[in-house]
């Protein structure tokens, strides 16, 4: 009998009696298919969420988990701040057309280990959670897998109005994404820079990741005067 | 590491000789467990959400086989290579036969309590393998050769004069440096080094999702993503429980993993890994050892639901205070307690009385496991299997007795009472377990059955 015979035998006949899937919260969503919605209580939070609440909510956690955010009416704005903020960057990968000025905007790179020496990186992602301050991102948009994490820095790109309320909603919205273009191999979210507080819990910045991490609100209807 | 003999009361009081440190210990894991009360009440719909968790793995349990068959197939169809081992040997082997079929003899790491349960490491080293562990404090601990001490935190028991002499003498860091900062850039550059010359690279599983066949690794450092796209070969290793049926249910744990850990709202990386980047390898292996028994036993199995946030460890009254190396056992803490057991009641039978049954541990738990009960409960099993610690048997006969003979009770009740008040030296010494770090008593001049008597009329 081979060990994965052995196992689901065992684990079937262990196993208790059936349970079934209780509904999911925070959305109309049943939690499986062919089940009347569910009648799960949003909270008050959630149902008074503008877009606009929503971007503040995100951008202050963001920012007390060690991000920084900037609302920009458009790419022109993303450069100028990405120049004054990195004065001193040798190599910055992008893979938004729009900085080809000041990025390299390659599509593929044979070995990821070349991507070693790259000070910044700026990224598109596809939306933002406002409950944790996270980015949803898939490998299409990373370049290399191992971009994100690699880069001494990290930019990522989103549209102010992409930003849900919280991860339930999340997933509603990666499984649309997912109906209407490729699945993923790869995908994550990302809070943050890397860090940790593994040394008598002192939070430092930058473990073995990134050691800021800038979210960029793009906001079309925004003129270019009066803001941030 | 040696074989440790000593159960976890002879290993708190060796914990427990300095004071200073444990009320730093203390205080520490209290400060988590504050941010993880603040983090908790942020989200109107806690309660709603630790409901609906534990329904979701209620539910894994009861349809466990069909989730693993489901995972294997979609996982398969993804292009991931799926292995299944029966026991910590059999998933040692797995993961050295892989390396040896690359011809490789390093490997990096990230956290996976399943390979300290395994002993993986110690395992490679015996076949000539180098595994460096690449969360900072795991790395701590491993220079420091020890096990980590907590599953989140891996040297949360470490001071940072400690790792600044560690890194001192392991990553040539100046002697007497112990700036968090300083030590964790010297950490970065170290590791980076490591991230990029290993061709192989072995990561835990936080979640597994049957329906897609992905699984989830979440990180703050973001070392399991800088091994895994950096290698040619991805392993990644978990137990059987950590399926979860469908992709949206991530919504529900990924709310509470992180709040209910450190406080934070999530994690900086919450990783999807699904198919194997171009020209790469990823591996499975789905590990049993132990949990298909374990779910069988009633009472036990919704221990298995466990999503090893810590929160248990962190509010507990005994952890906090006895420190994780006490529980000589990869997984410490109430929820370590309930579990190890189940893989040797022996071994551990000394665990399940390392609790006050407060319930502290209970009411934190994000998928609601009755910890505090099934402590009770595996107390009656050990006992009942004769396997309770020797000093403790002769104490429950003696009391058995002591509290079935009227007589003899009330003499003993009176010969307490005199000893205590005119020869006290007799129970304030180190012979008597209860005089360790308390004071006994001023005893009362009379038993409440003598003073009932004389108050009745």
């Amino acid at each position: 009998m081979s060990s994965k015979d052995k196992i689901v035998t065992a684990v079937k006949n262990n196993q208790p009696e059936f349970r079934e899937l209780p509904p999911l919260p925070g959305s109309g969503t049943p939690a499986s298919a062919g089940q009347p919605a569910g009648h799960s209580p949003a909270s008050p939070e959630q149902l008074a969420s503008s877009p606009e609440q929503l971007a503040n909510k995100f951008i202050s956690i963001l920012e007390a988990i060690g991000g920084v955010a900037y609302i920009v009416s458009g790419f022109d704005r993303i450069a100028s701040i990405v120049h004054e903020q990195h004065p001193d960057a040798r190599r910055i990968v992008s893979g938004c057309p729009e900085l080809a000025a000041l990025a390299e905007t390659a599509t593929r790179y044979e070995d990821p280990h070349s991507l070693e020496n790259i000070d910044l990186a700026v990224l598109r992602a596809h939306f933002g959670v406002a409950e944790n301050g996270a980015c949803w991102i898939t490998e299409d948009l990373m370049i290399e897998r191992a971009l994100p994490f690699i880069t001494q820095h990290l930019a990522l790109v989103i549209r102010k109005k992409d930003i849900v309320a919280h991860m339930h909603e999340a997933y509603e919205r990666i499984a649309g994404l997912e109906s209407t273009g490729t699945s993923y191999g790869f995908a994550t979210f990302i809070a943050g820079p890397s860090k940790t507080a593994d040394i008598e819990q002192s939070l430092v910045l930058g473990a073995h990741g990134p050691r800021s991490m800038t979210v960029f609100l793009l906001d079309e209807e925004m003129s270019d005067a009066g803001f941030y | 590491m040696k074989e440790n003999t000593k159960d976890h009361a002879a290993l708190a009081a060796q914990f427990n000789q300095d004071e200073p440190r444990v009320d730093w210990h203390d205080k520490t894991l209290w400060w988590i467990r504050e941010k993880r009360d603040k983090a908790a009440h942020n989200v109107p719909e806690w309660e709603l959400l630790r409901d609906t968790a534990s329904g979701i793995k209620e539910n894994v349990l009861s349809r466990l086989h069909e989730y693993l068959l489901q995972f294997e197939e979609q996982a398969t169809r993804n292009g991931i290579k799926v292995h299944w081992a029966a026991d910590a040997k059999e998933h040692n082997e797995i993961v050295h036969a892989l390396l040896l079929q690359h011809k490789v003899d390093k490997m990096v790491k990230s956290k996976s309590m399943l390979t300290e349960e395994c002993h993986l490491n110690e395992y490679l080293k015996e076949q000539g393998i180098e595994v460096v562990d690449t969360d900072l404090g795991e790395r701590v601990v491993q220079l420091a050769g020890e096990p980590p001490s907590h599953i989140v935190l891996p040297c949360i028991h470490k001071k940072k004069e400690e790792i600044g002499e560690i890194f001192h003498q392991h990553l040539g860091t100046p002697a007497g440096n112990a700036d968090p900062q300083f030590l964790t850039h010297a950490a970065r550059l170290h590791l980076r080094e490591k991230f990029l010359t290993r061709r192989v690279a072995l990561t835990g599983v936080n979640f597994a999702v049957a329906e897609t066949g992905e699984f989830v690794v979440c990180t703050n450092e973001g070392n399991a993503d800088m091994g895994a796209h950096l290698a040619d070969v991805h392993i990644a290793c978990m137990g059987i429980e950590k399926l979860i049926p469908q992709r949206h249910h991530l919504g529900v744990f990924l709310r509470l993993l992180t709040r209910s850990a450190t406080g934070q709202p999530i994690t900086t990386y919450s990783s999807h890994f699904k198919r194997p980047r171009p020209g790469q390898e990823m591996h499975i292996v789905l590990v049993d050892n132990g949990r298909s028994v374990h779910l069988g036993r009633k009472d036990f199995r919704s221990s298995l639901k466990c999503i090893r946030c810590a929160a248990c460890f962190n509010t507990c009254p005994v952890y906090r205070r006895s420190g994780g190396h006490s529980y000589h056992t990869a997984v410490a803490g109430p929820i370590g307690s309930i579990l190890a057991p189940n893989l040797d009641m022996k071994k551990y039978a000394d665990l399940p009385f390392a609790s006050t049954l407060c319930g502290s541990c209970s009411n934190v738990c994000p998928v609601k496991i009755d910890i505090h009960e099934q402590l009770y409960k595996w107390r009656q099993v050990i006992v009942q299997a004769g396997n309770a610690p020797i000093a403790k048997k002769a104490a429950m006969q003696t009391m058995t007795w002591v509290l079935s003979n009227p007589g003899v009770y009330h003499t003993a009740g009176k010969a307490g009472r005199w000893f205590m008040a005119n020869v006290p030296f007799t129970v304030n010494n180190s012979l008597n377990p209860w005089y360790k770090q308390r004071d006994m008593p001023e005893p009362p001049a009379n038993s409440f059955g003598e003073w009932y008597k004389k108050n009745k009329k």
